[in-house]
C-alpha cells in the first residue's frame, strides 16, 4: 500500500493531461457530428424560428406519420398513464389507423411521472424514432420539460395536462392543450355558486400548482360575482387524517365550501371525513374535474350520490360520442373511463381531424395551426373550437353524481355553460397582464 | 496487486479513449444518455465519499444538487451569465451543505441517515412551496446551456472531462491525510477522539467536500436538461443514488460511474424496451446485495487480488460466502 503512494504524482499528472486534452477535444468540432448538432439545441428563445430539420425530414414520406405517445405507464401516477395509453389506443381501434391518406403509427414511451426520464423519452422519440408529433405526457412538470424540448427541435406536441401557463404565459406555437386548463372549469363554478344564493365560501385545495390554479378560478368566478371568500385552506398533496381541516371548515360554517382536488386517496379520505363529521348535510360541498371522478366513485358508490361538480369530461352526459366511448371502453376493460383516458381519446380525435386537414401532413407550427383552426362539434368535451393561444374554448358541465341503470355511480350533466374560454371573461390581454395562481394570489380583479 | 494496478490503468486508458470516441461513433441520443450517467455518476461519487470513506450514508443528496440547480435555473431565467450563475449555484450549495454539515456532523449510522432524509424532503418542500422563486411543481424552462458547450457533444464532453476531474479528486481526497481521518473516523470514532481528531470536524469537511462535488452535478444537471423542478429534490432520486453506490460498490472508485451507469441505463435505456423496468431493477439491486455486497466493482476487484496470487491475498475472506448459501 506505502509503495503504491508513490505512484500517485503520475497518476495525478497523468489524469490532469487527460483531462485537459478532454476539454481540448470538447472545443473543436467532431466532424462526425457535425450535422446533427448544426441546429442551435440551446438557444435561449422557445425555439419558434429553428427551423424544424427533423420533421421535414420525414413528413409524411411512404404514407406514415408517426406519433410519439409519452404517459407514466410505471411509477406513482401510473394508473392515470395506463388510461391515457387506453383511451389512445381505443380511439384508433375504433377508427382505423388510415386517415387523410396515410397512416399513423405510434410508439409509446413511459415516463415514470419523472420529467428528467420524459425528457430522455423525448429525445429518443426525436432523435431515434423521427416521430412528427408527440403526445402527452400528464404531470405538470414532465409536459413543460416534453414541452420545451420538443419545441426546440421544430416538434409539435398534443397535452392534456392542466398546468395554465402552458397556453398562457409561456405559449408556444408547438403546444396545443387538448384538455382544460386547471382554472377554467372552475370560473363559471364560482359564479354559479353564487347564483345558488351562496355568500360565503371556504375552499380546500391541495398546496401546490394544480391546487392553487383550481383554487383561483373559483375564487375569482365566486368573489367576481359578489361572494366572500372566508377562509382558504391547503393541504399537502398525500395527506392522510383531513379531521383538522374538516373542523376548520365547520367551525367557519360558510354557505358552501370548494374542494379542488387532483383526486386519488386524498379524494376519497377527505369525503369521508367530511361525511363522517356530520357535514355532508349540513354544508353543500362543490367539487372540480377530478374530485368525484370515477376512481372516487368506485370506492364511495352510494355515499357519493349527490355530490357537485363542475367537469369538462362527464362520463354520463347524454351525447352519441361520448355513450359510444362509453360503452367501447367498458367493454374492453371492464371499467367507465376516466378523464385521462377520454383525453387521450381527444387528443387522437384532434390528430385524426387534422391530418385530414392538411392531407397527411404534419410539419412544425403549420400542424398546430391547423389543429387550431378545427370546430369540434362532437368531441367528447362537446362543442369546441381553441382560442389563439391553442388552449380550448368550450362547454362546462355543472354534474351531480347519479345511480346508472346497472347500480353504478356516474355524473350526469345538471346544468351547462356553453364557450367558457381560459381567461373567463376578462379577455387575454387583461387575464395575462395578472400574474399566475398560487397561494397568495387567488382572484382576478 | 501490482498486476492489478496495471491493469487498471490499461482498462482506465481504454474508457478515456471510448468516452472520447463516443460522439464520433454513436447516435446523438446514446450521447444524451452518456451525458446523464456521467451527471449521475458525478453525484454517486458524492454520495460515495460520505458513505465510503466517512460511513456516513445519505439519502437526501438529490436536495444538494437540486439547490444548485436552482441556482442556476434562476440565473439563468433572470438573464445571467454563467458567471453569475455559477456563483450563484456555488452560494446555494455551500449554504445547503452546511446546514447538512452542521446538523448531522454529531450523528451516525441511522440517525444521519434519518437526518438527511429530512434535509432533501425540506428542501423539496421548499422549491415546491416557494413558487414565485422556483415555479413551484411546474419548475423552470427557457433555461439556456452556456453558449460553448450548446451543442449536445460538447456537452458531452464538458461532462466527461468534469466526471474525470472528480474522480481524480477524489482519488487525492483518499490517498491525502484527511482521507485517512475520514477512514479513521468511519472505522472508530473513540480511537480518533482519543488520539485528538475532532471527529465533528472531519465529519464536517467531509460533509462539505461531498456537497460540492454534488453541486457541480446539480449544475450540469440543469443545464443538461434545460429544465429544473422539485422532481430533482425527491427521495426517489437520493435513493437512487444510494442504490447506484451500493450496486457499483461502496468505497470504490469506479463504483459510481458503474452503479450509474447500470441504473440510469435501466431507467433511461432499457425503460423504451422493457415494460416492467422498475421490477428488473429491484432484482437486480437485490442479486447485486445477496452475491456480490461489495458491489460489482468490488467483487471484481475480489477477483482481481484472488486470481494472480493464488487466493493468497484474500483480505476480505468471508464476505460473499455465508450470503450465498442463504440465496
Amino acid at each position: 500500500m506505502h509503495r503504491a503512494t508513490d505512484r500517485r504524482p503520475r497518476l495525478r499528472v497523468a489524469a490532469t493531461v487527460g483531462a485537459a486534452f478532454a476539454l481540448l477535444v470538447a472545443a473543436c468540432a467532431p466532424p462526425g457530428a457535425a450535422s446533427p448538432s448544426q441546429a442551435p439545441a440551446g438557444s435561449a428563445g422557445t425555439g419558434s424560428a429553428s427551423a424544424p430539420a427533423a420533421s421535414e425530414q420525414t413528413g409524411s414520406q411512404g404514407g406514415t406519420v408517426k406519433i410519439g405517445f409519452i404517459s407514466p405507464t410505471t411509477g406513482f401516477v401510473a394508473a392515470l398513464g395506463t388510461d391515457m395509453k387506453r383511451g389512445w389506443e381505443l380511439y384508433w381501434e375504433q377508427h382505423g389507423t388510415t386517415v387523410g391518406g396515410v397512416t399513423v403509427e405510434t410508439v409509446f414511451e413511459d415516463d415514470a411521472g419523472d420529467p428528467e426520464i420524459a425528457l430522455t423519452k423525448a429525445r429518443r422519440l426525436v432523435e431515434d424514432e423521427n416521430v412528427d408529433l408527440i403526445a402527452g405526457p400528464i404531470l405538470a412538470n414532465t409536459a413543460y420539460a416534453v414541452a420545451e424540448y420538443a419545441a426546440d427541435q421544430g416538434i409539435p406536441t398534443l397535452q392534456i395536462t392542466g398546468a395554465d401557463d402552458l397556453t398562457q404565459r409561456q405559449f408556444d406555437p408547438h403546444v396545443l392543450r387538448v384538455g382544460y386548463t386547471s382554472s377554467q372549469p372552475l370560473f363559471p363554478g364560482g359564479e354559479w355558486a353564487y347564483e345558488q344564493g351562496y355568500r360565503t365560501a371556504v375552499t380546500l385545495c391541495p398546496d401546490y400548482a394544480f391546487g392553487w390554479e383550481s383554487c383561483g378560478g373559483f375564487v375569482t368566478g365566486f368573489t367576481g360575482a359578489g361572494g366572500e371568500v372566508t377562509k382558504q385552506i391547503w393541504h399537502p398533496l398525500g395527506t392522510q387524517d383531513f379531521s383538522t381541516y374538516i373542523t376548520e371548515i365547520q367551525a367557519e360554517s360558510p354557505d358552501v365550501v370548494f374542494v379542488g382536488s387532483a383526486g386519488g386517496p386524498d379524494a376519497i379520505l377527505l369525503y369521508q371525513t367530511f361525511a363522517d363529521f356530520g357535514l355532508k348535510d349540513q354544508i353543500p360541498l362543490v367539487g372540480n374535474c377530478c374530485f368525484a371522478d370515477q376512481v372516487f366513485l368506485r370506492e364511495l358508490g352510494e355515499d357519493a350520490a349527490g355530490i357537485r361538480s363542475f367537469m369538462y369530461w362527464v362520463e354520463g352526459r347524454e351525447s352519441e360520442t361520448v355513450q359510444a366511448f362509453v360503452s367501447a371502453y367498458e367493454e374492453e376493460h371492464g371499467e367507465i373511463p376516466s378523464l385521462y383516458a377520454a383525453g387521450s381519446y381527444a387528443m387522437a380525435d384532434v390528430v385524426a381531424r387534422t391530418l385530414e386537414e392538411t392531407g397527411g401532413v404534419i410539419e412544425g407550427t403549420d400542424f398546430i395551426t391547423a389543429a387550431r383552426g378545427l370546430s369540434l362539434e362532437d368531441s367528447v368535451y362537446g362543442a369546441i373550437t381553441f382560442d389563439d393561444t391553442n388552449n380550448p374554448v368550450g362547454p362546462v358541465y355543472q354534474t351531480v353524481v347519479a345511480e346508472r341503470e346497472d347500480g353504478t355511480y356516474w355524473n350526469v350533466v345538471e346544468e351547462t355553460f356553453e364557450d367558457v374560454s381560459q381567461f373567463w371573461t376578462y379577455g387575454k390581454e387583461a387575464f395575462l397582464e395578472q400574474p399566475v395562481f398560487s397561494r397568495d394570489f387567488q382572484s382576478h380583479e | 496487486m501490482k498486476r492489478f494496478l496495471r491493469l487498471g490503468w490499461i482498462l482506465g486508458a481504454i474508457g478515456v479513449a471510448a468516452a472520447i470516441a463516443a460522439p464520433y461513433v454513436l447516435p446523438p441520443f446514446l450521447v444524451s444518455i452518456l451525458t446523464l450517467i456521467f451527471i449521475a455518476a458525478i453525484l454517486a461519487a458524492s454520495v460515495n465519499l460520505l458513505a465510503g470513506q466517512t460511513g456516513l450514508v445519505s439519502i437526501g443528496h438529490a436536495g444538494i444538487a437540486a439547490a444548485a440547480s436552482y441556482g442556476v435555473a434562476w440565473a439563468s431565467v433572470h438573464g445571467l451569465g454563467v458567471g453569475p450563475q455559477l456563483a450563484i449555484a456555488a452560494a446555494l450549495v455551500a449554504a445547503v451543505s452546511l446546514v447538512y454539515g452542521l446538523t448531522t456532523m454529531r450523528t451516525n449510522g441511522i440517525v444521519f441517515l434519518m437526518i438527511t432524509l429530512a434535509l432533501g424532503m425540506v428542501t423539496y418542500g421548499l422549491a415546491l412551496k416557494l413558487s414565485t422563486v422556483t415555479g413551484g411543481q411546474n419548475g423552470l424552462t427557457n433555461i439556456a446551456r452556456p453558449e460553448p458547450v450548446a451543442a449536445y457533444w460538447q456537452f458531452y464532453f464538458l461532462t466527461a472531462a468534469v466526471l474525470v476531474t472528480v474522480l481524480v479528486a477524489m482519488q487525492v481526497i483518499r490517498q491525502s491525510p484527511l482521507g485517512l481521518t475520514f477512514r479513521g473516523v468511519r472505522d472508530s470514532e473513540s480511537r480518533m477522539s482519543s488520539l485528538g481528531y475532532s471527529v465533528a470536524t472531519a465529519k464536517l469537511v467531509a460533509i462539505l467536500f461531498s456537497g460540492l462535488f454534488a453541486g457541480v452535478a446539480g449544475v450540469l444537471a440543469v443545464w443538461n436538461s434545460e429544465f429544473i423542478s422539485p422532481a430533482a429534490a425527491t427521495f426517489a432520486r437520493s435513493a437512487m443514488l444510494v442504490v447506484m453506490v451500493i450496486v457499483g460498490g461502496v468505497g470504490t472508485a469506479l463504483g459510481p460511474l458503474v452503479g450509474a451507469s447500470i441504473v440510469v441505463g435501466i431507467e433511461h435505456w432499457v425503460s423504451s424496451y422493457v415494460d416492467r423496468w422498475p421490477t428488473l431493477l429491484g432484482f437486480l439491486f437485490i442479486a447485486v446485495v445477496l452475491f456480490a455486497p461489495a458491489g460489482v466493482v468490488g467483487a471484481m476487484q475480489q477477483l482481481g487480488q484472488r486470481w494472480p496470487s493464488g487466493g493468497s491475498r484474500r483480505r476480505r475472506p468471508a464476505v460473499g460466502v455465508p450470503n450465498r448459501d442463504a440465496g
